[in-house]
């Protein structure tokens, strides 16, 4: 950027370069661009003091910027700086994550940014010849083919960078796209932070500022080709900036002549020239900054967002978010990374349902929050950098609760905000002040107590067992290959038990070597981690922990993606490394190895949903589909599928606090958009609370008698061959 | 300013419990304890008068029990109680509420607090009386079933509304200090997260013996309190039954029934 100014002021002398002394040169070097002719020397220096203010204005802003992240507290996201560069450059290359449910707006911006790029380039290659080659060593290149080469691919990318802006003027006047409409899902009609106008007004800003400079651009271009139409060098190769030739001509043909196109060049350079610098000193200042912020996002990307969420160190006496600065310096960056496109909150589940919450909205109340108190020269008393609270600026304690990090809102962000982890790191906050809700205050401790979200008895855990004709093995008193964790919805939710014994059978028939943890097996921690109880979530990791490294086995199995999840990724913070895997990747190993065998296929029209603790948080999209295809299910995907899933409304600890009556769940809006497919046999579900959640909702969306919701577990059930027969039939599924 | 919330740790029945074979309380190992539900709101009463005074305000827990007592009352610490205190001795064991009533009074008469809370009654034995025995020991104003409060620390009046039965509701001034029972939902009781259960397991619990407070023997247990348990059992079950027949034959049979409950 700060070369493009360059490009325009000579860094070095001489400043003024007469025709003159050009003019015993051969043709080749006549072929150029004469920076400043015809300038008087006073005007030049006008530009200059204009040009350096703008430099000036813009290094305050940026030195503000980098003085208000560093009030975050620090972050290690400095390590693999390399790896780190090549990934974000790219992303930037590709424009992947930009064009991901947007593909045209993903378009527009590549046309925008590489236009921008490569005039950020040909004015840096002007630079250099003109202050820093010629001046020093007397070399010259910007002249004959190189320089008509060059005036072609800037006109082509000026002709892109304007393309790409009328297009997202058109997206924003007419196509009234719902996730451009900033109206906060979070405040009412009337509150001063609701409909967030002055957003817009910038947007436009940005918009009409952009696009008048490369307007101009051209029109300045056109303009020069008329006033110089008599010198052969300028005006025979006209063509090679087409566009500037095609207005010259509609110039001419308008009456202009060249002395008026000279005054007209002149009064439009200063135009051109006052607000390209403006938009460069006001980058840090505006939206505009997002070039740098966005990158830095992206480069300082943590893969495993929300997968593993940061622990507390246990002499660290505070816990989770109070004040803006209890934010890292990279969740800052995040901040003001955001470029409101709106992808997370379209994606948001408890947006989609009408709950107070928008991931964008809590992003940027932070950055308006950060803006405010952070960038002045003092830093505020503590009591006025508290982000809690019902003000203006602040996040409502209800927001916080309506998420249910499902990880929707960062897996789709193109600049890499990482929403869920300071969501779950404000509600440590809530939680450590005493802030919940009654019910869930109820379940948590009954997870201390018992060790279960259930409230039952420790002793109550393994007792779907009873019902099978075969003894599991107890893995703490003998040594197993596999160990079944079988998590608290698959242990003692009646329903789920049926699936339970199913793949308790599942496993039997292939003879796989497995046993359980029976009474001693805790609640995993996953969802109460993303409630931000995270004392009791070190109790419960700990306590699991403790209680498999007693045990001999060679790795893990779970039905319950929470678990498994939390199991994966986050127990080796705590000292846990296990390996560990789905059931889905399981079964499908033992169709494989051969070891299970169907006896019939399924003809049932079924879909599937994506679990986000196997999906978005694991990338096990793939397993279950295979299985589904290898039962002869036919597989009609949902619009939202895989990483686009939808949230069934259960996790981040929601599945313990009853949504509001009256208006739709996100497990209903799910039901209706999978009653959209015909003759929908089957909804597929590879989670015991997606069974739970979904089961539900089909009776409370009225889908009941229309299709119906199943583990997968039960298909593979129903076409696995059994030694024994009569087991089959033992266990039908009365739900 | 002090207010001192008398708390008590309450058993809750496990399943498949058993009786003690003395046929007095359930065995002990079927018990699982936990503080009392009603004491979470006085609790919480007290901390919302702390959090909006512009004056000092103490909240002092107290509570009689042995040792294991000690975990309510970091939870309570860890709910932002500024102190805890345990009173116990051997010879208390076997006491009924007027007794612990008599014990916390002597415990109110060393700490002189400007307001005492106690829950209306506890889970458990459901007496509903220790409060109100605390308050007759002291010969303070008490009020039982409070819903709600309003209460300027210092002041030697408060205004409390009281549930009464068929919905009414009552609204009462007292002359403080005095000791009032709260019921439950008069607030929303914050939660303890764990982490600072487990910060406050570094505050100490301050144990007080008879002797501290000027207490003897005599004046406490089995032998001073005024009621005894003499059995505790399971009711028997299974008094319903299903009237079979027609819609002439179950009315005639009902019919039957109710002159033989009318002794006729």
């Amino acid at each position: 950027m700060l070369s493009m100014v360059a490009a325009h002021i000579p860094l070095a002398q001489p400043l003024c370069i007469s025709q003159e002394s050009r003019c015993v040169m051969n043709e080749a070097h006549e072929i150029t661009r004469i920076l400043f002719e015809d300038f008087s020397n006073w005007s030049i220096y006008l530009f200059y003091v204009i040009g350096y203010t703008a430099i000036g204005i813009f290094l305050y802003g940026v030195y503000v910027q980098i003085r208000k992240y560093r009030r975050g507290k620090p972050d290690a996201s400095w390590g693999e700086f390399f790896a780190r560069f090549v990934d974000m450059f790219k992303t930037m290359a590709t424009h992947r994550t930009l064009k991901r449910r947007d593909k045209s707006a993903g378009r527009a911006h590549a046309l925008i940014f590489f236009g921008f790029v490569l005039l950020f380039i040909g004015t840096a290659t002007i630079t250099l010849e003109y202050d820093i080659l010629e001046p020093l060593f007397g070399i010259t290149f910007w002249y004959g083919d190189f320089y008509l080469w060059f005036s072609l691919i800037l006109d082509l990318a000026g002709v892109g960078l304007i393309a790409g802006l009328i297009y997202m003027m058109y997206r924003r006047k007419w196509l009234k796209l719902p996730k451009l409409d900033y109206a906060r899902p979070d405040r009412e009609p009337g509150d001063p932070d609701y409909d967030r106008s002055g957003y817009r007004r910038e947007d436009w800003a940005f918009l009409w500022a952009l696009i008048l400079i490369g307007f101009t651009g051209f029109l300045l271009e056109a303009a020069r080709l008329v006033w110089l139409s008599e010198t052969a060098t300028v005006w025979d190769y006209r063509w090679w900036s087409p566009i500037g030739a095609l207005m010259a001509h509609m110039m001419m043909g308008l009456g202009m002549g060249a002395e008026a196109a000279g005054n007209f060049r002149l009064g439009l350079w200063w135009f051109h020239g006052v607000l390209a610098l403006a938009f460069i000193a006001l980058i840090p200042y505006t939206k505009v900054k997002h070039i740098f912020t966005a990158s830095g996002s992206l480069m300082f990307r943590d893969p495993m967002a929300g997968k593993r969420l940061p622990s507390v160190p246990e002499d660290q006496e505070d816990i989770g978010i109070k004040t803006i600065t209890d934010l890292t310096w990279k969740q800052l960056l995040n901040l003001d990374a955001c470029t409101k496109c709106g992808r997370c909150h379209e994606a948001c589940p408890a947006n989609a349902v009408g709950a107070p919450l928008s991931p964008r909205d809590v992003i940027l109340s932070l950055r308006e929050f950060a803006n405010k108190s952070l960038q002045s020269k003092e830093l505020p008393e503590k009591a006025e950098l508290d982000v809690h609270g019902k003000d203006v600026g602040q996040v409502f304690m209800e927001t916080l609760w309506s998420c249910r990090t499902c990880l929707a809102c960062v897996e789709i962000c193109p600049v890499a905000v990482e929403h869920v982890p300071i969501i779950v790191q404000m509600r440590r906050k809530l939680v450590d002040e005493g802030n919940m809700e009654p019910i869930l205050q109820k379940t948590m401790q009954s997870i201390h107590k018992n060790g279960n979200s259930m409230n039952e008895s420790k002793r109550k855990r393994p007792r779907w067992t009873k019902e099978l004709p075969f003894t599991i093995k107890d893995a703490r008193k003998e040594p197993v290959d596999v160990m079944w964790f079988v998590g608290d919805y698959a242990s003692f939710d009646p329903r789920n038990q049926v699936v339970t014994r199913s793949f308790a059978r599942l496993m039997k028939q292939a003879g796989v070597d497995f046993g359980l943890l029976y009474e001693a097996e805790m609640n995993a921690g996953n969802d109460v981690r993303r409630v931000g109880e995270e004392g009791l979530y070190e109790f419960l990791a700990n306590a699991n922990i403790s209680t498999l490294e007693k045990c001999d086995f060679n790795s893990i199995v779970t039905t319950d993606p929470h678990s498994f999840n939390t199991i994966r990724n986050e127990y080796p913070d705590f000292g846990g490394e296990f390996e560990i895997q789905h059931y889905t990747t399981l079964l499908k190993q033992l169709f494989e190895q051969g070891k299970l065998k169907l006896s019939k296929k399924l003809d049932y029209r079924v879909t599937f949903h994506d679990p986000c603790h196997l999906g978005r948080y694991n990338k096990g999209y793939d397993a279950p589909r295979e299985l589904i295809k290898l039962l002869g299910c036919e597989l009609i995907e949902m619009d939202r599928n895989r990483d686009n899933s939808f949230c069934c409304g259960a996790g981040g600890g929601r599945i313990w606090i009853p949504d509001p009556v009256g208006i739709e769940k996100p497990s209903e809006n799910r039901m209706r958009e999978a009653a959209e497919i015909e003759e929908l046999d089957v909804f597929i579900v590879s989670c015991p609370k997606d069974l739970t959640m979904f089961e539900d909702a089909l009776k409370t969306a009225g889908y009941e008698g229309k299709f119906v919701v199943k583990e997968l577990i039960e298909l593979v059930n129903e076409c696995v061959e059994f030694d024994e027969a009569e087991v089959i039939d033992a266990d039908v599924v009365s739900a | 300013m002090k207010i001192l919330v008398a708390v008590k740790e309450v058993a809750a029945l496990d399943e498949d419990f058993e009786i003690r074979d003395d046929e007095l309380d359930v065995d002990e190992d079927f018990l699982l304890y936990d503080l009392n539900e009603w004491d979470d709101f006085s609790l919480e009463e007290a901390m919302v008068i702390k959090e909006s005074s512009d004056t000092e305000v103490e909240v002092v827990v107290v509570s009689v029990g042995p040792e294991r007592v000690d975990d309510i009352l970091r939870k309570c610490l860890a709910k932002g109680a500024d102190r805890a205190i345990r009173v116990w001795d051997d010879a208390m064991e076997g006491s009924d509420s007027v007794t612990i009533g008599r014990i916390l009074s002597a415990v109110v008469e060393k700490e002189k607090p400007d307001m005492v809370f106690a829950g209306v009654q506890s889970s458990d034995d459901a007496a509903g009386s220790t409060g109100i025995s605390l308050a007759a020991s002291l010969n303070w104003p008490h009020a039982a079933v409070v819903a709600g409060l309003e209460y300027q620390p210092g002041s030697n009046k408060a205004k409390i509304t009281r549930e009464l039965e068929g919905g009414l509701s009552q609204i009462v001034e007292i002359d403080c200090p005095s000791v009032l029972t709260i019921q439950l939902g008069i607030n929303t009781p914050r939660y303890a997260s764990l982490r600072g259960i487990k910060q406050a397991a570094a505050k100490p619990v301050d144990e007080i013996s008879l002797a501290d407070l000027g207490l003897s023997d005599s004046d406490v247990g089995v032998d001073a309190a005024l009621s005894r348990v003499r059995r505790m059992y399971i009711p028997e079950k299974g008094m319903a039954s299903m009237i079979e027949g027609t819609p002439a034959e179950q009315a005639a049979k009902l019919a039957e029934i109710i002159r033989e409950f009318k002794g006729e």
